[in-house]
Parts: structure tokens; C-alpha cells; sequence
């Protein structure tokens, strides 16, 4: 094993490196090592990657897997758009006196093209949400089976670069950039999903409409409430900030619902529904719950208004 | 100190969405029947608000005619155990699925707040 020690040390508080690896053990050289400094150290050490990969760290690391915190990110991090509140920065969070690494794959092999922009953009905004933090992220991307467009964005969403056991900053650096390109109108939906106008008076209507229909549509027991949770802030979110109104349809995708949700104001914060609430916050929950309950959300926005998709599996 | 008799509150009613606020009459709290989301929070607020004026230990909010709480109906429950004297503490009975579910979500450590499930 060729070890990458150091391979992060930066005078930067907040450092997001790209790791391109090809085969196992590229992947245990890359991490390992990381991983074993970030110990010796004493930094909180995370590690939210595919299951796969899971495995073949805890068993790389022997001994040293009992003091990491693993998590299968093709469960917390289904939907990208809750890994920087609901993983990334949960774990940062809880450990505010000092520095923090964490190994997050969000994008392997089998995301699907209607979640790959959102992987994108998720990537691009861990940029902004941990500025200044005292963080580390490494992000490792399977280079030899993930497509040659894949890797070019990981270039752009990450400063830097794992390469030759240091760090070298990437060329093509734009998150800002990313974040725009990947806000991309959605294909159409089914002619044959109803669509359904609401204003403040039909917002029970609303949700009691769509939960019936995710109903008929294959869906039950928690999922039928994350349902109603997501159609209630999505539709009251319209009404408080887009414009009054809004309209809404419901349809299924092979396994999944699909449940989206237009109206006329435009999303200007692109960290929206990403940052965790406080205790003692009172609202700016709506669009971080949606994060939290759904399989994957997708945003769409602009001038013209906002549209809003969320999956759910049946 | 009990409930107050003009206690109940109702919020600006919109077509299928109500809550309906009573006083209980064997125990210090109230019943809701209807819904609490951000059309009829600020009845269900207004109820929680009378919460830190009140002398007793444990406070009952029975729900089981409460269709669904949102999160705003959630975070407005919260907000008002966070405000309550040490010791005292909120019972939760028999609500929707989702007041549970958001409580564990986004405060999984107030103990003040004990649920009773359906």
C-alpha cells in the first residue's frame, strides 16, 4: 500500500479534496492513510460512502474501524441534498472544538441520471456550507467506472486534488458555475397527471388530494406521511414565498412517485433547506424536511418561477 | 390553575382545514380537534403561549382528533416546552404519526415533551 500521509494537510481551515481511484486498492491507499492521521490526531473521523466500500474499510482499518463513524451513504445520503445538514454537518457539528475529517462518496456507479445534477450540485455546495469550517472532506470518485463527464465536474466542484501522495489544485475549479449549468429545466411530465392549482384556501384540499393519490399510486404507512410532510411545506412555501399560489401533480415512475411542485417565485439561496436548524429556531424547517424525508429532490428555478420534484419509492 | 373556559381558540377557518381548541375537564390542558399546520398555527401558538403563565407540573395536550401536524405546528410545541420552568413538562397524547416523527427529527433530546402514542 502506498501510503498518501499528509496527503490533505493544508494551512486552509476547510479543505475538499477530489480522489480519482481506480480499483481497491487505490481506494485503501487514498483513505486509509487519511483516515489513520485524522486518529493519530485525535480528529473525529466520519466515513459515509456505498456499502461496498464500507466494508472494505472497516476491514482495512482492523483494529482502528471500532473509533470511525460509518455510514451507508446509499441510505443517509439517498438524496443528496440532505448529506451536508444531515451528515456532513451533523457530525462537524458535534464536534465544534476541533478539527474534523470525513470520507463522502455521494456519486458511484448506478445514480441515476435524474439524481445525477443533484449530486452535482450537492458537491459544489459543500463548498460554501463549510467555508471557514475546521473540516476536511475527501471525496473519493470510482475513475474507473464512472463516466469521463462525472470526473470533469468533480474537477470543477472540488479546489483541489488528491495526486501523487499531496494535494495539487484542480484546474477548473466554478462551483458557482456547476450550481447554474445543473439548474436545469425537468423532462415533462405525463400529460395524464392531473394538474392541480392552489392558493392559501385549497391547501388541505391540496394535501388531502395528493395523499389519496399517492395512495392509489402504490403508497403507504410512513412513506404516505413523508408524503403529506413534503406536499404540505412544498404547497406552503408557495403560498408564503412564491407568489400565493402554485400548482401541483402527482405520477409514478417505475418504482418511484413523483410529486412536483410549481409556482411563481424564484429560489435565490441555493444553501436553502441545507443548513440544520437550531433547537431554538423557530422556522426555515420546510425545505430542510423535504431533504430529510424524500429519496431525492430536484429544483429547478429562475425568473419565470420554481419547480420543485421530489421521489419517493413506492 | 386549570384551563380557562374561554380558552378555545379557532384559527381563520379555510375550506377543510380547522383547529378547535377546549379546555379538558378532568386534567390541566386542552384538546384539538382539526388540523395544526401553518394555516391554523397561530391558534394552536396562542394556546402554548398561556403554557409559561400556568402553575401546574404537567400540561396535557390530547390530539387524538388531530388529523396532521406539520412542522410548524411541531416547531411551535417545541418552542413552547423550550420556554417552560424547570420540572415541568408536556404530555402529548395520542397524536398524528408526524408529530412524533418530526419531534425525533429535528429535537430528539426534549425530554420535557413525553409522547403517548395512538
Amino acid at each position: 500500500m502506498t501510503a498518501t500521509k499528509n496527503a490533505t494537510a493544508t494551512s486552509e481551515s476547510f479543505v475538499h479534496p477530489a480522489l480519482f481511484y481506480r480499483g481497491e486498492e487505490e481506494y485503501l491507499d487514498g483513505t486509509v492513510p487519511f483516515i489513520r492521521e485524522g486518529l493519530k490526531f485525535g480528529h473525529p473521523v466520519a466515513v459515509a460512502v456505498p456499502g461496498a466500500n464500507l466494508a472494505l474499510l472497516r476491514e482495512g482499518l482492523g483494529m482502528d474501524a471500532a473509533s470511525v463513524r460509518f455510514l451507508d451513504m446509499t441510505d443517509a445520503g439517498r438524496n443528496p441534498g440532505r448529506i451536508i445538514p444531515r451528515v456532513l454537518r451533523a457530525f462537524a457539528d458535534a464536534h465544534p472544538q476541533t478539527h474534523v475529517r470525513i470520507i463522502g462518496e455521494p456519486i458511484w456507479p448506478g445514480r441515476s441520471s435524474v439524481e445525477y445534477p443533484a449530486c452535482v450540485q450537492h458537491e459544489a455546495l459543500i463548498n460554501p456550507a463549510f467555508q471557514g469550517r475546521d473540516v476536511t472532506i475527501l471525496c473519493p470518485y470510482d475513475a474507473g467506472r464512472l463516466a469521463e463527464e462525472v470526473l470533469t465536474d468533480a474537477y470543477a466542484t472540488h479546489p483541489v486534488i488528491v495526486s501523487g501522495g499531496g494535494l495539487r489544485p484542480s484546474p477548473s475549479y466554478a462551483p458557482g458555475q456547476v450550481i447554474a449549468e445543473y439548474n436545469r429545466p425537468f423532462a415533462a411530465a405525463p400529460v395524464a397527471a392531473e394538474l392541480q392549482h392552489f392558493g392559501i384556501d385549497e391547501l388541505p384540499y391540496v394535501r388531502h388530494s395528493a395523499i389519496a393519490r399517492a395512495a392509489e399510486l402504490g403508497l403507504s404507512g410512513v412513506r404516505l406521511d413523508d408524503l403529506a410532510l413534503a406536499v404540505a411545506e412544498l404547497t406552503t412555501n408557495s403560498v408564503v414565498h412564491g407568489g400565493g399560489s402554485g400548482s401541483l401533480r402527482i405520477w409514478a415512475e417505475e418504482s418511484q412517485l413523483v410529486c412536483e411542485v410549481r409556482d411563481g417565485g424564484q429560489l435565490n439561496d441555493p444553501l436553502a433547506g441545507r443548513r440544520p436548524a437550531s433547537r431554538d429556531q423557530r422556522g426555515g424547517r420546510g425545505l430542510l424536511l423535504v431533504h430529510t424525508v424524500v429519496d431525492l429532490v430536484r429544483i429547478h428555478t429562475g425568473p419565470e418561477g420554481t419547480a420543485i420534484r421530489f421521489y419517493l419509492g413506492r | 390553575m386549570r384551563p380557562q373556559a374561554n380558552a378555545s381558540a379557532a384559527a381563520p377557518v379555510t375550506p377543510g382545514s380547522a383547529l378547535l381548541l377546549h379546555p379538558l375537564a378532568d386534567r390541566a390542558g386542552w384538546r384539538a380537534v382539526g388540523e395544526i399546520t401553518a394555516t391554523t398555527c397561530p391558534a394552536w401558538e396562542r394556546t402554548l403561549g398561556q403554557l409559561p403563565l400556568r402553575e401546574e407540573t404537567v400540561c396535557h395536550l390530547e390530539l387524538s382528533a388531530v388529523t396532521f401536524v406539520d412542522v410548524a405546528g411541531a416547531s411551535a410545541l417545541a418552542m413552547a416546552a423550550q420556554d417552560l420552568s424547570t420540572g415541568r413538562r408536556i404530555v402529548v397524547e395520542r397524536p398524528p404519526t408526524t408529530l412524533p416523527r418530526l419531534l425525533d427529527m429535528f429535537w430528539p433530546d426534549l425530554s420535557v415533551i413525553e409522547v403517548v402514542a395512538r
